[in-house]
């Protein structure tokens, strides 16, 4: 419309960003206005962010992106063993949480996880001989990012170790996790003790192979209709998995009780297991979380969040349009609440996969939806929803399918938006689980945490950069 | 006019707001101060009746009326909950005064819309997709008259209409003053000057009619329509069938305003439009 | 009849909703019937009793939304789906009832009003992106920031040309849009009259001229003060004269400009002479805004009044050179132009020896303070200093009112006024205003007339009587 009419027809509807002097003189007039509580952006992004705005590449890249990320329809298929599913996968490799890592710099809970799992392979003949081994270089690490798979805390998946299946009905995607053990004393919390060797045992023994048949007989389950559901009863995804994994409960309880190929106490034990365990379910949320992602990466100017990861050590961010690179910071400490006498400084800074959830839209960006648990990571119910209010300021969707009854069903906040973390300075909200920083301590505490601002500042700057280079190639 | 009776003096604490007014009521604020009563109130808005003349006080989320003055509040905020019914105002002087609000008008809009010229041909394809619905009321007469450009025939027509239907502003009423608003804006963007001058001829019995027929508010509404001012969406429908904006966008703006003012409105719009390519020779041939 | 059954797989909500999106979806006009439910047992027999074919839903579960409608036609289908996306959309404060965080951008300040401009006074250098932003949602910009890179200004303004969309600015200081003024406005009546003006204090005076004539206006679109620079080729001005132009509302066209490139110059003045409406070009340092006033008045067949004046009777003064204090930059240069002829040398810097006219607009004299049509501190601080030198007889300064501007500027400068006048310096003001705005014009012009100053509505006339002050002492 060359004519204006858009501009000139209309009583104008005006938002201001700046000096307040102007929106008012617009109210002195009659008229509302809309302002933007704004701030500069983060010091040092100034140019990318000129870059980044110079054109609709940023813009066209993100809606791709996301479109994509919303698009995946992730079902649990099976539930096999690691080594076979892993292409590469020795004996020797342990996967684990977050950006790349070496056992030097490796936390207290990572090294308990990556001990436990080196005894529960037969690897190391007792703990002190497990870490002399793999400070001597005789395993190798890699993170389960680069393998298409994610895992909670310490994130340590070794070859033995039963592993889900998620599979996307849309696309030609699949993703993998770990299966959850528990609470307490546990691997993924850095313990190493009997009780989470043999709970291992049990699983790639009981729980893997009775799922499997479970699943085979009953066939694939769709993930992503049980987490809409149990965001509507009160889960967050993240921190709250108690709806979601009762509803996994009810899809395979015909098929635990007549349908799977196992014996009857085996069954048992499989149903008491996963009722007895809350978080059941989120490790198959982190592997519906992490098919979206990966659906999502690799589009060129795309300034799409699609992993947020963290190994105790370091916090790791990757962009869609920044392709494989790691953005990374120290990881923070978690402001959290703290079991029987642990305090924080028993804690371990950040860890684990499990913010693949916050990635997708869920966890502490949909903390609105689970009032059950503000107390727990450090708030009100009030408190709750503003935290989620405040996600939309830097995500680009409302998800179509998981919404939030307290806002009116709106969709929860997805799709960071790592240009406009740096330009609102509004970080994301992560819940999340504290490992203790003594290895073989185990869970200590949970709390929240923001993911640091120095990955979206340096992701911004990188991809500005992937654009002047390839406006540079287009030139020559 | 000179004020007697109740003059209105604001307590001091009483809430000031900035209000944007219609050219079309321009008149009563530039003269002094004039007592008024208050026959209406909602969240919305509040009628007020001076001198004969209804003006409409409202906040930015209700219609822009051709005899309103719109403040920037929402319904919400209930900025009208002091207002009461009966109770006395002052107008004049750029204010509307209730006893515990006052209305400073500081800028206005024109309800009447200024068209650009078009043909015939430009607004047959304009109103091509659009339903023409025809309200429960009778009607088919007034098409028949406003085609023939006869002033008996219009007001025999309008005499069925007027006063005909539920609403505040009775269905009929909003059907007749779409058809009169667009025989009047669009016979001038059509070079019409027939359109216009029949107008001019039944305005005053019209008028007449009105007073008798129909509420004080929508008699004012029916007065404005035939000077073509208009509601603010009905005056974008108008620029659309002109091709200024997106026809099907602002028709369905239009159909939602009020319970059944706003599709009343637009079906009138449309009959006018009709009317008038009927009544252009160049068409009649094709 | 059509009968249609459709499945979405994994799309979850509450059996609540879904029952009130039926009922939404019975209501379609041509809907006979419809069932809106998750595929349970419960709701597929509803649907084989209803008498809809169940072969379409083999294999369906209770986690898959079923949508069924018998409708008259395709048309009344398509509105049965429009209708359900409506039900299952959220409309009522999705901000769970408490108050949301502010928006921090323009971008989501906009998703909650529906602007359709932006108004920008954000720092020069973080003003691109949010400008860039408010485009690529489809808003026009006025971006009243100045120090905002040339480069920035050509990429704003060729995307917004590109889009039907106007960027007003940088370094615009003034706008209105049906008499909504942005930035530094007066009060207009509605009226034929509609001004492009790469001037703010220049579309002000001639909105103050026009009133003071009886002539309403009804745009005045600002297009900042570089847009008639050879860089930018005035692309906001060719594209809002030809907007205006188009405009079946606007009768008549006046161009301002501060003094233009001249190839740009020719170039607006060749668009101006293809407009079917008449226009007239006010170019600073060829012409006045009296006299384009002037050629609006006689275009539109009314006569040049003497335009409004309080003066004092038989002003007498000390000798001396005339200190013009001025805080809008084309006053300044209109001042020059009129009074250049009888005054000789006029300097622009405070640095200047004899006749000076300074622009305390400039960002030399706002650096760290507002402008000083809102802060006068610097302007009252020069008036005093010009009643101590002894050099200066005349003091000439403009007065701007309306929106944006000092609620009350006469009330700071009288006193200032009256110690100057009483030492023997004759002060002319030229008052920019509209008897509309805010400050009370005519109001304001009693107290400055009461303090000593002769005050004139026309900028050229307040020039020419201080020029004459000092040229008739000084030659008498």
């Amino acid at each position: 419309m060359s004519d204006l009419s858009h501009l000139l027809d209309t009583d104008p509807v005006i938002v201001t960003a700046g000096t307040d002097m102007l929106a008012a003189s617009i109210e002195q007039q009659g008229s509302a206005v809309e302002r933007a509580d704004w701030r500069p952006p983060q010091e040092g992004t100034e140019a990318a962010l000129a870059v980044l705005f110079s054109d609709d590449q940023m813009r066209e890249a993100n809606e791709v992106a996301i479109g994509r990320m919303l698009a995946v329809r992730p079902q649990l298929v099976d539930v096999k063993v690691a080594r076979d599913v892993f292409s590469g996968m020795a004996d020797r490799t342990f996967l684990h949480a977050g950006p790349p890592l070496e056992w030097d710099r490796a936390s207290g809970p990572m090294r308990g996880a990556i001990i436990g799992a080196m005894l529960y392979e037969g690897l190391a003949d007792d703990p002190d001989d497990a870490a002399a081994r793999a400070a001597r270089g005789e395993i190798e690490l890699s993170p389960c990012h680069h393998h298409g798979a994610v895992g909670p805390m310490a994130g340590v998946t070794s070859p033995s170790m039963p592993v889900a299946v998620v599979e996307d009905a849309a696309g030609g995607g699949v993703a993998y996790s770990t299966l959850n053990e528990g609470l307490g004393k546990v691997l993924r919390y850095g313990a190493y003790g009997d009780e989470a060797i043999n709970r291992l045992h049990w699983m790639d023994e009981v729980l893997g192979p009775v799922l499997s048949a479970v699943l085979k007989s009953r066939g694939p389950i769709d993930l992503q209709s049980l987490v809409a559901q149990a965001l509507q009863m009160g889960d967050d995804g993240h921190n709250r998995n108690r709806a979601v994994t009762s509803l996994f409960l009810r899809e395979i309880g015909g098929a635990l009780v007549d349908g799977a190929d196992a014996p009857v106490d085996q069954r048992a034990d499989v149903f008491k297991f996963i009722d007895g365990n809350d978080h059941f379910m989120l490790n198959l949320v982190m592997a519906a979380g992490k098919l979206g992602s990966d659906a999502a990466s690799g589009v060129p100017g795309s300034s799409l969040v699609t992993v947020m990861a963290r190994n105790g050590t370091d916090f790791g961010v990757r962009l869609s349009g920044t392709g494989d690179r790691w953005f990374i910071a120290p990881a923070p400490p978690v402001d959290g609440l703290y079991l029987g006498a642990f305090t924080e400084d028993d804690a371990s800074p950040d860890i684990g996969d499990s913010t693949i959830t916050e990635t997708v839209g869920l966890g502490g960006l949909a903390m609105a939806a689970a009032p059950a648990i503000v107390g727990f990571v450090g708030g009100t119910a009030a408190g709750a929803v503003r935290r989620t209010l405040a996600m939309y300021e830097i995500t680009m969707a409302e998800h179509p399918v998981y919404q939030i009854p307290m806002l009116e069903f709106r969709g929860t906040p997805t799709g960071i938006d790592a240009v406009r973390v740096v330009r609102t300075g509004v970080l994301p909200q992560i819940n999340t689980g504290v490992a203790g920083k003594v290895p073989g301590t185990g869970m200590v505490g949970a709390g929240l945490v923001e993911a640091p601002i120095e990955c979206f500042v340096e992701g911004t700057n990188a991809l500005a950069s992937t654009l002047v280079r390839d406006i540079g190639q287009v030139s020559l | 006019m000179t004020a007697r009776a109740v003059q209105i003096r604001p307590s001091p604490a009483s809430p000031r707001v900035p209000g944007v007014a219609s050219t079309a009521i321009r008149g009563m604020f530039s003269d002094l101060h004039a007592p008024a009563t208050v026959i209406g109130t909602a969240s919305q808005a509040v009628w007020v009746l001076a001198n004969d003349e209804v003006v409409v006080a409202s906040t930015s989320d209700a219609t822009r009326l051709p005899n309103g003055v719109e403040i920037a509040a929402e319904a919400t905020a209930d900025a009208f909950r002091s207002v009461r019914h009966g109770s006395p105002v002052t107008v004049g002087l750029g204010q509307l005064m209730f006893e515990e609000l006052t209305i400073d008008v500081v800028r206005w809009w024109d309800p009447r819309p200024a068209l650009r010229r078009i043909s015939a041909e430009e607004l047959e394809s304009a109103i091509a997709g659009l339903p023409s619905t025809v309200p429960d009321v009778e009607s088919g007469s007034l098409l028949a008259a406003l085609s023939a450009g006869s002033p008996p025939e219009i007001l025999s027509a309008a005499e069925s209409l007027i006063g005909g239907g539920p609403g505040l502003t009775p269905e009929g009423d909003d059907y007749l003053a779409g058809a009169l608003a667009a025989t009047r804006t669009l016979g001038e963007a059509l070079g019409n000057a027939n359109a216009g001058a029949v107008l001019d001829t039944v305005a005053d019995p019209l008028m007449r009619l009105a007073s008798i027929r129909t509420t004080t508010f929508s008699a004012a509404l029916i007065g404005h329509a035939i000077d073509g001012r208009v509601a603010a969406p009905a005056g974008d429908m108008l620029r659309a069938l002109t091709g200024r904006g997106d026809v099907a966008l602002r028709h369905r703006d239009l159909i939602r305003v009020g319970h059944t003012s706003g599709s009343a409105l637009a079906s009138g719009l449309i009959l006018g439009a009709i009317s008038l390519l009927r009544s252009q020779p160049a068409l009649q041939r094709r | 009849m059509i009968s249609r059954v459709e499945i979405h797989q994994g799309r979850y909500h509450d059996s609540v909703r879904l029952m009130q999106a039926s009922k939404a979806l019975q209501g379609v006009a041509g809907v006979t019937n419809a069932l809106v439910a998750m595929a349970t047992e419960l709701n597929l027999s509803l649907l084989a009793d209803m008498g809809f074919d169940m072969d379409t839903v083999v294999g369906v579960g209770p986690n898959d939304l079923l949508l069924a409608i018998h409708a008259e036609s395709e048309e009344a289908v398509a509105a049965a789906h429009r209708a359900l996306e409506e039900a299952l959309t959220p409309k009522t404060d999705p901000s769970g009832g408490l108050d949301a965080p502010d928006p921090k951008t323009i971008g989501t300040a906009a998703k909650i009003n529906g602007a359709n401009v932006a108004l920008l006074s954000v720092p020069g250098e973080h003003a691109f992106v949010e400008a860039m932003e408010a485009l690529q949602d489809g808003m026009h910009v006025m971006i009243f920031s100045d120090n905002v890179p040339i480069s920035q200004e050509i990429t704003l303004k060729q995307y917004g040309r590109d889009h039907g969309l106007l960027v007003m600015g940088p370094d615009c200081g003034t706008t209105i849009v049906n008499g909504l003024g942005l930035g530094f406005a007066n009060a207009v009546q509605p009226g034929p009259v509609s001004m492009v003006g790469a001037s703010g204090t220049g579309i002000q005076e001639m909105c103050a001229l026009l009133d003071d004539a009886g002539v309403g206006v009804r745009h005045a679109l600002g297009t900042g003060s570089h847009d008639l620079s050879e860089d930018v080729g005035a692309s906001s001005t060719l594209q809002a004269l030809e907007a205006l132009d188009a405009d079946p509302e606007t009768g008549l066209i006046v161009v301002i400009s501060k003094p233009p490139a001249a190839p740009v110059a020719d170039t607006v003045r060749r668009v101006a002479a293809e407009c079917a409406t008449p226009v007239v070009i006010t170019f600073m340092g060829e012409t006045t805004l009296e006299e384009g006033a002037g050629e609006v008045l006689d275009a539109l067949g009314l006569p040049r009044p003497v335009y409004g004046s309080w003066k004092v009777p038989d002003q007498d003064h000390r000798p001396g050179s005339v200190r013009g204090l001025f805080s809008g930059g084309t006053l300044r240069s209109e001042a020059r132009h009129v009074a250049a002829p009888l005054l000789g040398e006029i300097g622009t810097s405070e640095e200047d020896d004899g006749h000076t006219f300074i622009d305390y607009g400039d960002d030399e004299y706002t650096q760290g303070r507002a402008h000083p049509m809102i802060d006068q501190t610097v302007r009252v601080e020069r008036l005093a200093a010009a009643g101590q030198d002894e050099s200066v007889g005349v003091v000439l300064m403009d007065v701007v009112l309306g929106y944006g501007s000092n609620a009350d500027p006469a009330a700071e400068l009288a006193p200032i006024i009256e110690m100057v006048v009483n030492r023997g310096v004759a002060v002319v003001v030229s008052l920019c205003g509209t008897t509309g705005d805010p400050q009370g014009r005519d109001a304001q012009a009693g107290v400055l007339n009461d303090a000593g100053a002769s005050v004139y509505l026309s900028n050229a006339a307040a020039a020419l009587e201080a020029a004459r002050l000092a040229t008739t002492r000084t030659s008498s």
